[in-house]
């Protein structure tokens, strides 16, 4: 994995084959809508509270929450991702490339990885939050794709820019967030060496 | 590390320009496979420095979900219990890897009431020795009075 993010020196002039192909997936989904296996609950509020040491009352006690605008307990917002986490089946996780399952969506994924653009590397994450979950708060999580760039040649080789949003709902339907995703999927054979030792 | 809650942050206690409490998190292996596991995420990139490696990476790295927990720990520690997050926007850089404290800081951008609420926006920046991990934005309310 590359430790800097990749910087554009290049934009094609003129669309390519393979991402003309790729257009067709702009607005449609990266894979199935999903549901939270459990809804949000004490003991995964207390497991994050935990292992980031954050401290905050409103996520674990009920009186000091009660006195706040939440008047309740609420989940730490950043754990929005947390509860769709697909569950994982462990064995052969490293295989996979860390893929929690093997379904395989028709997403701009596959295309990519197919054309040698199987570099991934994540630049961009914009979490919005309309509400604190409460306990009990049942979510279901869809996704869209958004965008996919022209050819870009960058520090990390060429590539595409790939953005998609998760749009996350309670069980009564209300959208509760939404998270804004960008990867970069490049093709490592084409890293300049000298670009990326220029990287800073 | 040291997790003290502003008692209540209200609109009369932030102005422009104020810079929040710098945070300087010491990141191990335990800092980063406790977030990635209470965040249910099992890539072995976030618990495996092994398998990391063999990726390219330097070492096993922080998963982009336990960045976005210490960056809203961050900011509530500085604003308080009253405090909701409105949004957390960041550009991602340098990984998060054991050995490399991760420095936060942040400076209040703008500051307007909307909705008898205070809306801040915060710019943030969490780095270590390689460089940026995250800069980015945060918007959180706070009661106006």
């Amino acid at each position: 994995m590359p430790r800097q993010r990749p910087r554009t020196t290049m934009t094609e002039p003129a669309t390519d084959a393979l991402r003309e192909s790729l257009e067709k997936y702009i607005g449609q989904p990266m894979g199935p809508p999903s549901t939270a296996p459990d809804p949000v609950n004490v003991p995964m509020i207390r497991h994050w509270v935990d292992a980031l040491d954050d401290r905050n009352p409103v996520y674990l006690d009920a009186d000091a929450a009660a006195a706040t605008r939440f008047g309740e307990i609420v989940a730490p917002p950043a754990m929005l991702q947390a509860w769709t986490m697909p569950r994982p089946k462990i064995a052969g996780i490293a295989e996979r490339g860390g893929a929690p399952d093997d379904i395989v969506s028709d997403n701009p994924i596959v295309p990519l990885d197919e054309a040698g653009y199987v570099g991934t590397l994540a630049t961009n994450s914009e979490l919005e939050f309309e509400r604190y979950l409460k306990v009990g708060d049942q979510l279901h999580v869809s996704t869209k794709v958004e965008s996919i760039s022209q050819l870009k040649t960058t520090s990390l080789g060429k590539g595409y820019f790939l953005t998609w949003v998760y749009t996350y709902t309670s069980g009564d339907g209300d959208v509760v967030g939404r998270q804004l995703f960008r990867i970069f999927k490049f093709d490592p054979s084409t890293i300049d060496p000298a670009m990326l030792a220029g990287a800073s | 590390m040291s997790a003290n809650p502003a008692e209540r942050l209200v609109a009369k206690d932030v102005c422009v320009g104020d810079e929040l409490p710098p945070f300087s998190l010491p990141v191990t292996s335990t800092v980063i496979v406790s977030g990635a596991i209470a965040s249910r995420d099992f890539m072995p990139a976030h618990h495996d420095g092994e398998f990391a490696r063999s990726q390219g990476a330097p070492d096993m790295f922080m998963n982009i979900l336990t960045t976005n927990g210490y960056v809203s720990r961050f900011i509530s520690d500085w604003a308080g219990p009253e405090a909701m997050i409105r949004k957390i926007a960041i550009r991602l850089g340098a990984p998060a890897v054991p050995g490399q404290p991760l420095r936060f800081g942040g400076t209040v951008t703008h500051v307007f009431t909307e909705a008898s609420e205070c809306v801040i926006e915060v710019a943030v920046r969490a780095a270590n020795d390689m460089g940026d991990h995250a800069t980015g934005t945060v918007v959180v309310t706070v009661p106006a009075a």
